[in-house]
């Protein structure tokens, strides 16, 4: 009843095509987190889905139904936006009714909703305030709010924790995931925080220059990442990336790093000799007292939360971050040895910044499954 | 930074004062000069104290003027009732149609809009007399000449051009998304208008309504040439007081206050939302 | 020993002093800086970190207090006469001149010659990955990459001082760990002394050497981070620094036997042995009415035989998961470094060490216990 399908879906704004036919599929109930970095054009297509703006090509279906051409007050959709966007001249409480009166209900019904949703999002003590007086974190809830009142079967939320503060949006990432699953609807996230990515979503689409680069669930985009700048949006510190060119000889497939090798997944032998880019996460590096590590040099650390990281120099003066548990002791001057566990390494294309599977497979541009 | 001198402080003040004078003393002058008799206006040397009369008020209020050459009846009230009726129909005119066009201009980008906006202010820079030849044979045609209709039709010139413009503005600065929000939560274009975009642009009329009015009530050329003296306002009725015989110095300065008695307590009243209408609209046209 | 590069005595600004409503911004801060040194001024926005570099920049006249750079009184100076460089949160950079432009001519007052200026430049260029648009002007780049510009002005000078207001806040997530790692490296390795303001706590935690944490004008304690970590001074620097933030308890104790038992809320009570508190410990908690405890997230350990908990949120972020569950009437968030398959609905058991304690008094919020023994 409330499956959100976007089929080749394109707008433009003056001559440039800020969205090249997206095609979505979000099953019922499920959650997908749309990211990007900025430009990329998802709030575009936020707007086309809620109708406010008019794409140029395509379909919007809502529950199988064909809505391109149906009005936004028509379509039951829920949207909290960026920058809250609420009524400067009403109260928090009208704010939140608006979408009850547009339905026609009774003002007890109207207080009702209202209460329930602003008690479970703790503004109960504020709904008399105007948008002025009311905190960063007091706006987005109430713009939330307002988009959940009225128990609308599609929910669209472009970055709602964007412009809130650091400790309130860790609290608030934690608990949206159970707030959107109480309320049974269909869920659009937007948003450029990787963390909130992956914490929020049951699938990710990735946009970027107006087009949807891969599709899959959070370990999916996080273990196998379509393209180099996926793989660099994803993980903080950042993947390491280094270019080597694969070799193979009795051992098996390597690559080489200080003079030592990394062997890879005997599957790549189809790279031997291609350009290619190495890709590490620093959490799958460690430093080891064994002589047969990668050789380094450490130039500095930096604690980092409940983690430590460190930078390195190979003997050829490549950087690399390696990161650790604080508590666990590691080497924080001269030289020093790393491991690296080759199932958490990925090969990328240097031309083309593809990833490359093992067994001769490139990964394409996924579909929305 | 923080602190300012004390001949700096000095020195602000006067040049505030030299301000104010220079730009009061003509308003203050008349006033005085409204309550005062013509033998004390005339006397030489100007003397500085006197015994203040409301006789020139009664004279004119009552229609009759005494003169030298003797009683005149001159219809004074009536030029300041027709002053009221044309400035405040022809703003009220121009609110319903300006208000919601500047709606269209602002948030709907059809082909041309820029364009047709920027014609309809260049009306506010021709020059009045250009199209008053034309006018008058047309409304001499149409059966206009000399009618209410006529004159707020043709004031629509001074007024709508100003009310599209200021107002447009206000409505641009509105951010698209709040209409958003409140189109998304279920309610029309129509109820999206009146109930956020109306009331959130609210100062910005009443600053436009509030210029529109007074450039309405200034006007003197439309109504010269396209009224004859039972709809004429203020403006040209001053007129009369120069014409007739023996000049009534006292009467004519209580007229002139009277004329701009009701422009000026409004603007005094409303001059925070004419700043503040005048500078966003010209920042943002 | 180390030289006392920077001394701030007594430090008060007041701003708005002859109106009706004077701001005081900064309180009574006495800090000093040893040379070679990065220190972070840290905290929320209004909390006197901005006004106090300003003032020691000269941007900002003292209220009153004194500010010695080498032992030299500075605070009467002109910025210029003062020998420190600063990158300014809304980087400054001169429009007619390109990015290269604009970092060389910090460069000016040194006389070098004009290919020694270039090399240095390049050198910074790469350091901050601007080696790309040093031919550009501020108006065409990015905000990231205009900040990264101010930053290379501000770093190439041999200046007594390094000024650095917010100066990684524009950047782009991905680079922000190698270049703190970077900035952190060129700075040590030349040995010079830089000031930072940020109100992101894990930038401050990267970088500085100590970090003071300010909140209302007033220094709330200046420490290394491991020591702001494991022995933070109140409630406040406590549950500040780290992310995700520590997780706080009202509690009251009482004796059982050779125990000590905490009372949380909701009948979740914490046993432990009465070895594992030091005798003056155990007397001051027994005789206060209540106070806070406070555990971090990777002091919180999930265990078959723990207190039991709901897990209300599972998230997994690539290299760690935080477990939020519902305990004593309150959340609490664990981190672990692992993949934790405790789905939402799931019961889990919770506990804590002693040693991971950390207990604050309910009235001032000044900690009086780390780890089992008196602070």
């Amino acid at each position: 009843m409330s499956r959100i399908e976007l089929k080749k879906l394109v707008k433009r704004f003056k001559d440039t095509e800020v969205l090249s036919g997206i095609d979505l599929d979000v099953p019922e109930g499920s959650t997908l987190v749309l990211f990007g970095p900025s430009g990329a054009g998802k709030t575009v297509l936020l707007r086309c889905i809620a109708g406010a703006v008019e794409q140029d090509d395509g379909e919007v279906l809502i529950g199988e139904e064909d809505v391109t051409d149906v009005l936004p007050e028509h379509r039951g959709i829920g949207m909290a936006f960026q920058n809250f966007a609420l009524f400067p001249h009403m109260d928090a409480f009208d704010n939140i009714a608006s979408p009850l009166t547009a339905c026609g209900k009774t003002a007890d019904q109207i207080r009702a909703g209202v209460d329930t949703v602003a008690k479970l999002l703790k503004i109960d003590h504020v709904l008399s305030h105007t948008p002025k007086a009311l905190s960063n974190g007091q706006k987005q809830r109430t713009a939330l709010a307002r988009a959940l009142v009225s128990r609308p079967k599609v929910l669209l939320l472009d970055d709602p924790l964007r412009n809130v503060d650091a400790k309130l949006r860790f609290e608030m990432r934690l608990e949206l995931p159970r707030l959107l699953a109480d309320q049974g609807a269909t869920v659009i996230y937007v948003t450029q925080d990787y963390r909130e990515a992956m914490a929020l979503g049951d699938r990710i689409a990735v946009l970027d220059g107006g087009r949807i680069i891969q599709n899959g669930t959070p370990e999916e985009i996080y273990r196998r990442p379509a393209t180099i700048n996926i793989a660099k949006l994803f993980g903080d510190p950042t993947i390491n990336l280094l270019d080597v060119v694969p070799q193979s000889d009795a051992s098996g497939v390597y690559a080489t790093l200080s003079d030592r090798r990394i062997q890879l997944d005997p599957g790549l032998s189809g790279n031997v000799g291609r350009e290619c880019v190495l890709g590490l996460r620093p959490e799958a590096l460690s430093f080891t007292t064994a002589n047969d590590g990668v050789p380094v040099t450490i130039e500095a650390e930096t604690p980092f939360n409940e983690k430590a990281v460190t930078l390195v120099t190979t003997l050829r003066k490549r950087e690399i971050l390696v990161s650790r548990p604080a508590e666990t002791p590691a080497p924080t001057s001269g030289t020093a040895h790393i491991t690296i566990d080759p199932s958490d390494a990925v090969l990328f294309d240097r031309q083309t910044g593809i990833r490359l599977d093992p067994n001769g497979t490139t990964h394409t541009a996924e579909k929305a499954a | 930074m923080d602190h300012r001198s004390p001949v700096e402080r000095i020195l602000r003040a006067l040049a505030l004062i030299a301000i104010v004078v220079f730009f009061m003393f003509p308003i203050f002058w008349i006033v005085l000069m409204s309550l005062q008799t013509n033998e004390t206006i005339l006397r030489s040397p100007p003397s500085m104290s006197f015994v203040p009369t409301l006789k020139n008020y009664a004279a004119i209020i009552s229609g009759e003027l005494d003169s030298n050459a003797g009683t005149m009846s001159i219809h004074f009230m009536n030029n300041l009732l027709n002053s009221i009726l044309l400035s405040v129909f022809s703003v009220a005119l121009a609110l319903l149609l300006g208000v919601p066009a500047a709606y269209a201009f602002a948030r709907h980008k059809f082909r041309g809009s820029e364009d047709i906006a920027f014609t309809l202010l260049s009306f506010r820079f021709a020059p009045p007399l250009l199209v008053l030849l034309p006018l008058t044979l047309y409304f001499q045609a149409l059966g206009l000449a000399n009618t209410y209709l006529g004159l707020v039709w043709v004031y629509q010139l001074i007024c709508l051009p100003l009310i599209l413009w200021i107002v447009r503005g206000y409505f641009e600065d509105i951010s698209p998304d709040i209409e958003h929000a409140y189109r998304i939560a279920g309610h029309g274009w129509f109820a999206t208008f009146k109930k956020i975009a109306l009331p959130l642009a609210g100062p910005g009329i009443a600053a436009a309504g509030l210029l529109a009015f007074i450039f309405a009530w200034n006007n003197f050329v439309f109504a010269l040439v396209l009224a004859s003296a039972d709809k004429q306002p203020v403006t040209v009725g001053a007129l009369a007081f120069v014409t007739a015989s023996g000049i009534q110095y006292g009467q004519i300065a209580a007229a002139i206050v009277m004329s701009i008695a009701p422009t000026l307590l409004l603007a005094l009243w409303a001059q925070r939302y004419l700043v503040e209408g005048l500078s966003l609209g010209a920042v943002k046209g | 020993m180390s030289d006392v590069l920077l001394d701030l005595r007594q430090i008060d600004k007041i701003y708005n002093e002859t109106s009706r409503h004077p701001v005081r911004a900064v309180k009574d801060l006495n800090l000093s800086v040893t040379q070679g040194e990065i220190v972070a001024l840290l905290g929320s926005s209004g909390c006197g970190k901005t006004s106090t570099l300003r003032m020691i920049a000269g941007f900002e006249t003292v209220s009153s207090g004194d500010i010695l750079i080498k032992g030299r009184p500075v605070h009467k100076l002109a910025p210029a006469k003062r020998n420190v460089a600063m990158a300014f949160e809304g980087y400054s950079l001169y429009p007619p001149l390109t990015v290269e432009e604009n970092i060389a001519f910090a460069l000016k007052s040194e006389r070098l010659a004009k290919e020694e200026v270039r090399k240095k430049v390049a050198e910074i260029a790469h350091l901050l990955e601007i080696e790309d648009i040093l031919d550009r002007y501020p108006g065409s780049i990015s905000g990231g990459q205009q900040q990264r510009a101010s930053l290379a002005r501000a770093l190439i000078r041999n200046a007594d001082l390094h000024l650095l207001d917010e100066p990684m806040g524009q950047l782009e997530p991905q680079l922000r760990a190698l270049l703190r790692g970077r900035l952190k490296h060129f700075i040590k390795e030349r040995g010079l002394t830089a000031i930072l303001v940020t109100h992101d706590q894990t930038e401050a935690n990267a970088l500085a050497d100590r970090i003071a944490v300010m909140e209302g004008g007033a220094l709330q304690q200046f420490d290394s981070p491991l020591r702001l970590k494991d022995r933070p001074a109140n409630l406040f620097t406590g549950t500040f620094i780290g992310e995700p933030p520590m997780n706080v308890f009202p509690a009251h104790a009482e004796a059982d036997g050779g125990n000590l038992k905490l009372n949380l809320a909701d009948g979740v009570c914490l046993t432990y042995p009465a070895s594992a508190f030091s005798d003056e410990l155990k007397a001051r908690l027994l005789a206060s009415d209540a106070f806070v405890i406070g555990v971090r997230p990777h002091a919180v350990k999930i265990t078959a035989g723990g207190h039991p908990a709901k897990v209300y949120a599972n998230q997994w972020l690539g290299d760690q998961t935080h477990i939020a569950a519902r305990f004593a009437g309150q959340t609490i968030v664990s981190v672990r470094h692992d993949r934790a398959h405790h789905a939402p609905g799931e019961t889990i058991g919770i506990d804590v060490a002693a040693h991971d304690l950390h207990i604050f008094a309910t009235d001032s919020g000044r900690a009086f216990s780390h780890g089992g023994a008196l602070a």
